[in-house]
């Protein structure tokens, strides 16, 4: 009775995850174990050629960082008390420009919080870990297909925008077993990166009119090549602050919101008539796809969007956002931080919130809260 | 003629700073060595040893306060060229704030070497002492009670570095240079050097203080290197899971198999998920167990559904199957009024006082109790009077049937058996894809039969 070329098997987001990236070209993962990682440990250890159990969170960081700079894509994943340890370090791989993907999965805080407990509070700490406020590419799974895309995407960015870039998942993203038809995944090409060819002049952070510098490895034989986590020019060289030098800095910034459009992802699924959407991400969506199905089949309209690419904030969220009279922003968290990052900290009477913590958000509590916000006031 | 490592440029530290004189020794000693400045990789710190970065011939690569050595070791397991010599330059703050990781590179004995300027001090900052500092450091404002630094050869040395050494600047240290990058695996170098800004103005106080002395150590060992694997796919190797049997399911079901550590409750959740999938339905389990993964609860939270699963959360279950106190304590709370409770004959009274109270609770649950066989749920409720009710209790002795590892399938297959949900067919199929297949069927077929 199977379907013809049906591959019908139980899984979880993590196998998929780290699938995908080894065939996107992960050479190396380095791990400190926390819960609710510890799939994608088990999965990288069978899977990726260099599996290594880093002692914190730092060493993670700057083996990740040093096998980058040799021409190895690195990945690790933490959850938020790690992530905090790794920051100093993922600012100075966003400095050097060393593609690496940091793969974070949410859990309930603050603090230790509950490590076997879902959330989503870490959003606006990406948007704000970089000193100086730039964008790191931040990709957020909405089911196991985009554990899939997602993962693939996220290796492929970093690769071409020389970049550490942050996968944001949770964990029941990473720890649910799920039934899925393997068959229909998208083949996945090795990201190769942009190398610098030839014997001409050689300088580690010129770009000529492209986005990212092309990459040597350390090590070569033909050129010398000088990395820099301090405000550096063209050659890598430690500057105070000479125009040069800020000129590579700015273009820092540039080159990950010049080229948004080629890495942006959603799902909009826009229902004729809606006044209202339903704007969520990561392990919110499943349940308000759930949602959604609910409210059209009591003859409510509505319509629903997914972001996949949460930073940096595109603006083409903006122009879909503005077509409908309420939005409705269903995160778990308390305070809204999808909703804060998209409008701020002033109050909105279009936008609304679905929150909550300690519980996955179900799809009858964002169903209530679409028709909260429909209510007339 | 032989390029150097160091360019023209003037040295950027003080007159009488020992990092010049010490930098002019790794000059030498790569150029004794014949090394080309491209064959040397040189990692610097942040901090007064670092500000060599701009003077050097070589790949460099300058990064964080204290974390040289470890970015050190990330380069040397990702080259492909074990030829290239590795250098971290640190001074004493930055082997105070990473010593883990001068500890874990000793410890792994990479092929790389770390040269510790020791100059007692945080220079840039205002002259505070490191964890390398002398008790006999000079400072009018410094605390009274001086705490000896550490002795970071002997920890390297105890650690596993396959050389270490100490010196005093003054004098050329090339010698120590050459010997350490011709020794395989990782060796420390430990400069003793004055500030001429803080601390001791005279090289004749170093060597008076009787905190440090020179040293060479040697630990004979092979070099560390990563272990690497060919990679197998986490997919191919799975086998897929073929439809067999038709389940009369229509809506979504949601199940909870509790019980306690080692008795098998996560794999009698795949089982029921596998046994869903191949009957023809959606399925999605998840595992909640405490931290101590030996002792306490294990709970499997399982939903089958004919059509795709988005949510996969439960409040209240349909089915709860309960087999040890542990696994009841912890999910007792989440039995809903149209709950079916299918569990271990020991925990019969407690359920059935819950379950009264449950009934006695109108609030609680509005589908009605289901038949006592379980042969109906969330499709159909029938609680005869269509008004909330306690939820039904069946217990038997499964750990009679199944064992304490075999107690939750013996359950499922129990319930399964005439469920009208799945056929028990999917179970005995599920089974035979398990490495303990033929055991579980023993238990599948005892838990029918009886």
């Amino acid at each position: 009775m199977t379907t013809v070329n049906e591959r019908m098997v139980f899984l979880d987001g993590s196998r998929l995850i780290i699938e995908a990236m080894a065939r996107a070209g992960a050479g190396a993962y380095i791990g400190y174990p926390i819960t609710p990682v510890n799939w994608l440990f088990t999965g990288a250890r069978q899977r990726i050629p260099i599996a290594l159990e880093a002692p914190d969170e730092i060493t993670a960081l700057q083996w990740a960082a040093g096998f980058s700079s040799s021409g190895v894509f690195p990945v690790t994943a933490s959850a938020f008390p790690g992530f905090a340890l790794m920051i100093e370090s993922i600012n100075m791989s966003f400095m050097m420009e060393l593609p690496m993907v940091i793969i974070l999965a949410q859990r309930l805080g603050p603090s230790t919080g509950s490590a076997t407990t879902s959330g989503q509070g870490d959003l606006l700490l990406l948007r704000g870990c970089i000193s100086g406020g730039y964008s790191l590419p931040v990709f957020c799974p909405s089911n196991l297909n985009d554990c899939w895309d997602m993962a693939a995407a996220s290796v492929h960015t970093a690769v071409n925008l020389r970049t550490p870039v942050v996968l944001l998942t949770s964990k029941e993203m990473v720890m649910t077993n799920q039934n899925m038809d393997i068959s229909g995944l998208k083949e996945i090409e090795r990201a190769e990166r942009h190398m610098h060819e030839g014997n001409g002049e050689y300088k580690t952070y010129g770009v000529n009119g492209s986005l990212a510098p092309p990459f040597l490895p350390l090590g070569n034989e033909l050129h010398q090549v000088r990395l820099n986590a301090s405000t550096h020019d063209m050659d890598g060289i430690t500057q105070k602050n000479s125009p040069e030098a800020l000129d590579n800095t700015e273009r820092l910034k540039n080159k990950i919101e010049d080229s948004i459009d080629e890495y942006t992802y959603f799902d909009h699924d826009r229902e004729e008539g809606a006044d209202t959407v339903i704007l969520t991400y990561g392990i919110s969506a499943e349940a308000a796809r759930e949602a959604v199905g609910l409210l059209r089949a009591g003859g409510e309209p509505v319509s629903l969007l997914v972001m996949k690419t949460l930073l940096p904030v595109t603006p083409r969220i903006y122009e879909l956002l503005e077509a409908y009279r309420n939005v409705v922003v269903v995160e778990e968290n308390i305070v809204g931080l999808l909703r804060e990052l998209l409008y701020g900290n002033r109050r909105h009477d279009r936008i609304h919130g679905v929150n909550k913590i300690g519980h996955m958000i179900a799809p009858q509590e964002i169903a209530e809260g679409v028709r909260q916000c429909r209510k007339p006031s | 003629m032989q390029e150097t490592i160091l360019n023209d440029l003037k040295m950027p530290y003080c007159p009488g700073c020992g990092h010049t004189v010490a930098n002019k020794s790794m000059s030498k000693a790569l150029a004794d060595l014949g090394l080309h400045p491209l064959d040397v990789i040189v990692v610097s710190d942040i901090g007064c040893t670092g500000l060599v970065d701009p003077l050097l011939t070589c790949h460099t690569i300058h990064g964080l306060h204290g974390r040289a050595v470890a970015l050190a070791m990330g380069i040397r397991m990702g080259l492909e060229h074990p030829e290239k010599k590795i250098i971290a330059l640190q001074g004493d703050g930055g082997a105070t704030i990473g010593l883990q990781h001068l500890l874990e590179a000793a410890r792994h004995n990479l092929d790389l070497t770390l040269v510790v300027q020791n100059n007692m001090v945080y220079g840039m900052t205002g002259g505070q002492t490191s964890g390398l500092s002398s008790t006999e450091f000079k400072e009018p404002d410094r605390p009274e009670s001086a705490v000896p630094g550490y002795d970071i050869c002997a920890l390297a040395h105890n650690a596993g570095a396959a050389y270490t050494a100490r010196t005093f600047i003054g004098k050329d240290t090339a010698e120590l240079w050459k010997e350490a990058l011709s020794t395989p695996g990782f060796s420390l170098i430990e400069i003793v050097e004055m500030c001429p800004a803080y601390g001791m103005r005279k090289v004749q106080e170093l060597h008076d203080t009787a905190d440090y002395e020179s040293v060479v150590t040697r630990n004979p060992r092979t070099v560390g290197l990563p272990h690497r694997v060919s990679g197998r796919s986490l997919l191919d190797g799975m086998k897929p899971i073929e439809r067999t049997c038709e389940a009369p399911l229509e809506g979504r079901l949601e199940i909870i198999v509790a019980g306690s550590a080692g008795e098998a409750i996560q794999s009698a959740g795949d089982l029921l998920s596998t046994a869903g999938i191949t009957a023809g339905l959606s399925a999605t389990k998840k595992g909640d167990y405490p931290i101590t993964i030996g002792t306490g609860f294990s709970v499997a939270e399982v939903i089958l559904s004919r059509q795709p699963i988005h949510y996969t959360g439960i409040d209240c279950p349909d089915i709860m199957i309960v087999i040890s106190q542990d696994g009841l304590d912890k999910v007792r709370s989440r039995i809903g009024a149209h709950t079916l409770v299918i569990a271990d004959t020991k925990l019969g009274p407690e359920l059935a006082e819950l379950a009264g109270e449950i009934g006695a609770n109108g609030e609680i649950g509005a589908n009605g109790a289901t038949g006592a066989n379980g042969a109906t749920g969330p499709n159909g409720p029938t609680g005869a009077s269509g008004l909330p009710g306690p939820p039904d209790l069946v217990t038997r002795d499964f750990r009679k049937t199944g064992g304490s590892k075999g107690a939750a399938l013996a359950a499922i297959a129990f319930w399964l058996q005439d469920n009208g949900f799945l056929p028990i067919e999917a179970l005995a199929e599920a089974a035979s894809r398990h490495k303990h297949g033929d055991k579980m069927k023993v238990i599948i077929d005892k838990a029918v039969a009886a």
